[in-house]
């Protein structure tokens, strides 16, 4: 037999890292991104899927990465977005920009520019009027830091 | 970027930018001094006199902030947008929305 027991050992690892680790890195990035939320607000976020974040997978500078964030609202009195934040975590300063709306008068619908430092998970979080903090995150690959 | 005129209810776009430094305060000069930070804090969109649209910007805002959103047309008036600076400098803007 040519197979050693060492090597098949070793494949046999292999295999199972292979394996294992896409699915072991989406979900501790999931809570990465919540648990972030709440060390810095202090608050829980639900993942939602009313909340939009746009954003390119790979973009080749970090001085100007295009966001486009919306969520889904009515913006009555009684059931609007009050505001919108967003976290770039690896960033030198982590607070990135927030966006307040008006209900009847504004969309919470907004496109910028902004600055990162490292491929990383950006997190939009959205304020309801309920209180209720509603979050989506997208994953970033920058080439160049946006913040030297 | 504003409308002239907008249909009554309509939700109409605008575009606004401003040539600014956005400077970070995380930088370093020649001489390996921190250069201060000087940045765009706040942007606001008034209109008719009511706060509409608000941004607080921090650091990492790109030079030139811009931001692109909507609002509905519920009666003609004058939009304002005020650009505030880190000391505190406002740069203001107006326009007189017609509503159809």
């Amino acid at each position: 037999m040519s197979l050693t027991r060492r090597r098949v050992l070793t494949g046999v690892i292999g295999t199972f890292a292979c394996v294992l680790a896409p699915g072991l890195k989406r979900t501790r990035a999931a809570d990465e991104a919540e648990s972030f939320i709440e060390e810095w607000t202090g608050r829980k976020a639900t993942p939602s899927d009313r909340v939009h974040l746009a954003m390119p997978a790979e973009f080749s500078t970090g001085y100007t990465v295009p966001v486009g964030i919306s969520v889904e609202s009515p913006m009555t009195d009684n059931d609007h977005v009050k505001s919108v934040r967003v976290f770039a975590p690896k960033n030198p300063l982590v607070e990135v920009v927030q966006f307040h709306f008006a209900p009847g008068r504004s969309l919470p619908r907004v496109s910028t520019r902004i600055r990162l430092a490292a491929p990383q998970h950006i997190v939009a979080l959205a304020e309801m009027s309920d209180g209720s903090l509603l979050m989506a995150k997208t994953w970033v690959a920058v080439a160049t830091n946006g913040c030297e | 970027m504003v409308p002239g005129s907008v249909a009554r209810n309509e939700v109409f776009t605008i575009k606004a930018i401003i040539q600014h430094q956005m400077e970070t305060g995380l930088r370093a000069d020649d001489t390996g001094a921190t250069i201060p930070r000087k940045i765009i804090n706040r942007f606001v969109c008034r209109y008719g006199g009511a706060e509409v649209f608000r941004v607080d910007l921090h650091e990492a805002v790109s030079a030139n902030p811009f931001f692109e959103f909507h609002l509905r047309a519920t009666e003609s008036g004058r939009l304002e947008f005020s650009w505030e600076e880190d000391g505190g400098a406002t740069y203001s803007l107006f326009h007189d929305l017609v509503v159809t």
